[in-house]
């Protein structure tokens, strides 16, 4: 733990054709921490998670994971390397009974902890489902239980409550919360729901159109005028 | 009950799906037993050799139905792993190289290395390219053969010299009807037994998870290029099982078994009896070849009726023959 | 020398005529029409039959027409009801559809070779640099560079082309801008077809018709299509002019090897390049 961090992206820049999703973002989350990470739509939220999970192609700069760099590793060494992450879009294998993918998953973990996982996200009812059978609510828990399978060390999630009601995400939001607590996990978490935002963070991290806004604890990002306006509008 | 059992009992059909391996050994020996029986009691040599070639083609199909089965991907271009396996033995015998023991273990061998090969480059191609690129790959070693006329005969084809006993067997007893259907009958139980054990172990559910989304397989910890190519790889192997097999029966090839029309017939029995049973390839292909058969005196229009009959499986029946049958039979015991 | 250059030209720029009604095909629906080829290998043989009768240019018109016309049948009564199925689905039913068409050709105009006359009027040379060169295969080339332009003018200026060209580059953006897909997809399979018909009858002089030659040509697009980063017209048009060359190239130095080439060209470059010359990431 050279540097002391858990997950550290330094300078990263990402273009589509002539368009920067990512101006030169640098992000560092303390082992431990749950880091939000807002902005609006565009801001390069997902972006940033794409190049930090190893999803995406013709980046620049580094990421760091425990201090390795671990810019070169592809997607799976990275994920057996202890960095997990959950999809914007629902991305569970529809064709397959809930235990039987957790289990393809918990094979490629050091801790298969299937039926932990199940109780801890209310899957154990849905077992022998098939994914596609399975509700919408119920898809992005077992996404959310894809990644947290075998207790990695940090997760990447992206907008794991989209698509909710408000109870459904805030009861998500503290599961998480508690979860993460227990298991020591490091989280950078993108969600578009304010109230779980500032209610789980620890520190919030701001973009905006590819650049960093601002960084902080939830009071001091409530206290900058920039981030009201550009972001937050007058719901908080 | 802690929330731990409830999901081992919620679980629990799931895996009393999967069937013994006695149960299954039991099936096989059953299966080869009632195909000599079968063998015995048939007494026409006509339908004994359309039975055998049947056969033989079905073992063909399996390979390539295993592959859209595992992989999700449809080969336009197996008959070139078939076709190498016939000629590895002919041109190994004609220039009396090796023994045909030898060249039957080659015949297996290098179609599989190079199902590996191309496997590595072709894998990664997604879904309609690979059909594609299988496509071109079969008909690039099929005009081969034809121009390379010195080496292989071309178009004319090549008499395989087979010497007088293969593993100590009378080489006569491959090309006799009857005692080639239960060896080849015999080897289809085997090949599906096998690939259904595969299917059901880890590797193989790992494929199908690759299959169903290939990026949440990486992302939950998995390289997935090497589980596909191992899949093409293994499928290659049985389609060059049954090369060899056409080999010992027919002692001739000619450019035709590399051809795509074969890849596509294989292919066309595969989705006619429904490529998501291990089976349902192979029964696709009795179906075929006693479709081929029944159409007698409308053979020319062969080509047409089974390019019809392909359409409306996949419109009407996208789970075959086979698949409905199964459906059928799960219903008739109460299953579903 | 300059005279292979040129052979290599009429068979790249035949290829490219075929090969783009794939592209274009494949750009607006992410689906490959194995029965392309079978549309090629009509085109061929009608062609055949009308300029017995109407001469070479009606033929040429003809089939064009007629193709472009069973190609709007195709989108309409088999690809837009498969549009929301797996593409596989579609490969399956255009094969079906590739092997009845070939029955059908077999059946109307017999499995022997036909030759089909080069017309009287470009029978002669023409003399280049010195050189002799046959004059239909000049007009060849300058269709082919003529569809070659006019396509991306085309694609380039008319508003289904705009859709086209941004479908291809990316189709779940395109498909969310509320075109008319089906109206336009009519449009590009029956542009595509009578390409594939306009092409089958104008290299008709220069092969023999078999109802096998569909297939043929349908594996040789797969590969220039393949080779240049499917649903890729540039990508398409530089593997097309460079499989001509090398084809003929091939034919005259290593004959015994020729077929091989194509195919060897296709693996390195996807070594090299697993998404083809053109092809964006996936
Ligand atoms: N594959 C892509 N091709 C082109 N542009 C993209 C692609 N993915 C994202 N973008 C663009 O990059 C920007 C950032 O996108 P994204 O990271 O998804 O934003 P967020 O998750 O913050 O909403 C957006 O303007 C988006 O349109
Ligand atoms: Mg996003």
């Amino acid at each position: 733990m050279a540097d002391g961090f858990a997950i550290e992206g330094i300078d990263i820049t990402r273009s589509f054709g002539g368009f920067f999703a990512l101006k030169g973002i640098s992000i560092a989350v303390p082992p431990g921490e749950i880091r939000g990470l807002i902005g609006p739509n565009g801001a390069g939220k997902s972006t940033l998670i794409d190049v930090l999970s190893g999803r995406a192609d013709r980046w620049t700069g580094t990421v760091r994971m425990f201090g390795d760099d671990i810019g070169a590793l592809p997607a799976h060494q990275r994920r057996r390397a202890g960095l997990a992450r959950s999809f914007q879009r629902t991305n569970v294998f529809a064709d397959l009974t809930v235990v039987d993918q957790l289990e393809i998953a918990a094979r490629a973990a050091e801790t298969p902890n299937v039926e932990e996982i199940m109780a801890e996200l209310s899957l154990t009812a849905l077992a022998g489902k098939r994914a596609a059978d399975i509700s919408y609510g119920d898809q992005r828990r077992l996404d959310l239980a894809l990644a947290l399978i075998g207790r990695p060390r940090i997760l990447l999630l992206d907008e794991p409550a989209a698509g909710l009601s408000i109870g459904e995400s805030l009861e998500l939001a503290h599961n998480l919360k508690d979860l993460v607590a227990r298991w020591k996990v490091t989280v950078l978490l993108v969600e578009h729901d304010m109230e779980v935002v500032f209610s789980i963070c620890d520190r919030i991290t701001v973009l905006h159109l590819g650049e960093l806004l601002a960084e902080g604890t939830p009071d001091e990002i409530r206290g900058i005028p920039e981030v009201v306006t550009a972001y937050l509008g007058s719901s908080v | 009950m802690t929330a731990g059992d409830a999901a081992l009992e919620e679980a629990a059909p799931v895996r009393a799906r999967r069937a013994s391996p006695v149960v299954a050994a039991a099936l096989a020996a059953a299966a080869i037993v009632l195909g000599g029986v079968f063998a015995g009691a048939v007494q026409s040599t006509l339908l004994m050799t359309l039975l055998t070639q049947a056969i033989i083609t079905a073992i063909l199909a399996t390979g390539v139905g295993f592959l859209i089965r595992q992989n999700g991907v449809v080969s336009f271009g197996h008959a070139a792993f078939y076709g190498m396996a016939c000629y590895t033995i002919a041109l190994a015998m004609r220039h009396g190289v090796m023994p045909i023991e030898a060249a039957i273990l080659l015949a297996l061998v290098l179609p599989t290395a190079l199902a590996f090969a191309l496997g590595l480059v072709i894998v990664r191609i997604p879904g309609v390219a690979f059909s594609m690129l299988t496509l071109a790959v079969g008909q690039a070693l099929y005009e081969f053969a034809t121009k390379a006329r010195h080496a292989t005969g071309g178009d004319d084809g090549l008499t395989v010299n087979l010497p007088a006993r293969v593993f100590g067997v009378s080489t006569s007893l491959f090309q006799d009807p009857h005692a080639m259907f239960v060896v080849s009958w015999a080897v289809l139980a085997l090949v599906v037994l096998a690939l259904a054990a595969v299917a059901a172990s880890p590797f193989g559910r790992l494929t199908a998870a690759i299959r169903e989304n290939e990026e949440r397989a990486r992302f939950i910890g998995y390289a997935t290029v090497l589980p596909r190519v191992l899949v093409l790889t293994l499928s290659a192997f049985v389609v060059a099982i049954a090369g060899v097999l056409f080999t010992l029966y027919n002692a001739f090839v000619s450019p035709d078994v590399l051809h795509w029309s074969l890849s596509g017939s294989a292919l066309i029995m595969a989705i006619i009896g429904g490529p998501r049973l291990i089976w349902g390839p192979a029964f696709g292909a009795i179906i075929f070849f006693f479709a081929k058969d029944m159409a007698g005196d409308v053979t020319e229009h062969w080509q047409a009726i089974i390019g019809v009959i392909l359409i409306v499986v996949m419109l009407l029946l996208p789970v075959g023959l086979g698949g409905a049958l199964a459906r059928l039979w799960r219903r008739g015991a109460g299953h579903g | 020398m300059l005279v292979q250059v040129l052979n290599g030209l009429v068979y790249g720029g035949l290829l490219y005529i075929v090969s783009v009604g794939l592209v274009l095909i494949f750009g607006l629906r992410r689906i490959v029409n194995f029965a392309h080829g079978s549309l090629f290998m009509i085109g061929a043989y009608v062609g055949f039959s009308v300029a017995a009768m109407g001469g070479f240019w009606g033929a040429v018109l003809v089939a064009a027409l007629v193709l472009a016309l069973a190609g709007a049948l195709l989108d309409v009564t088999v690809l837009r009801p498969l549009q929301r199925e797996d593409p596989i689905v579609t490969v399956l039913v255009t094969f079906g559809l590739l092997l009845v068409l070939e029955n059908f050709a077999q059946f109307v105009w017999g499995k022997d070779f036909l030759k089909m006359p080069v017309p009287a009027m470009l029978s002669g040379s023409v003399s280049i640099f010195g050189e002799s060169f046959p004059a239909y295969r000049l007009l060849v080339i300058a269709v082919a560079a003529a569809v070659a332009l006019g396509l991306s003018v085309w694609l380039r200026v008319s508003r289904i082309g705009l859709y086209v060209r941004a479908s291809s580059a990316d189709p779940l953006t395109t498909a969310m801008q509320g075109v008319n897909t089906d109206r336009v997809s009519v449009v590009v399979v029956a542009l595509g077809a009578g390409l594939a018909g306009l092409s089958g009858t104008i290299s008709a002089p220069l092969l023999a018709l078999s109802p096998s030659m569909g297939s043929y040509i349908l594996i040789e697009s797969f590969i220039v299509v393949v080779v240049g980063g499917l649903g890729s017209f540039v990508g398409a048009f530089v593997a097309a002019m460079v499989i001509g060359q090398v084809h003929n190239f091939g034919l005259v130095y290593v004959p015994w090897a020729a077929t091989m080439i194509p195919f060897l060209l296709m693996v390195a470059v996807l070594i090299w390049r697993p998404t083809g010359i053109a092809g964006s990431h996936v």
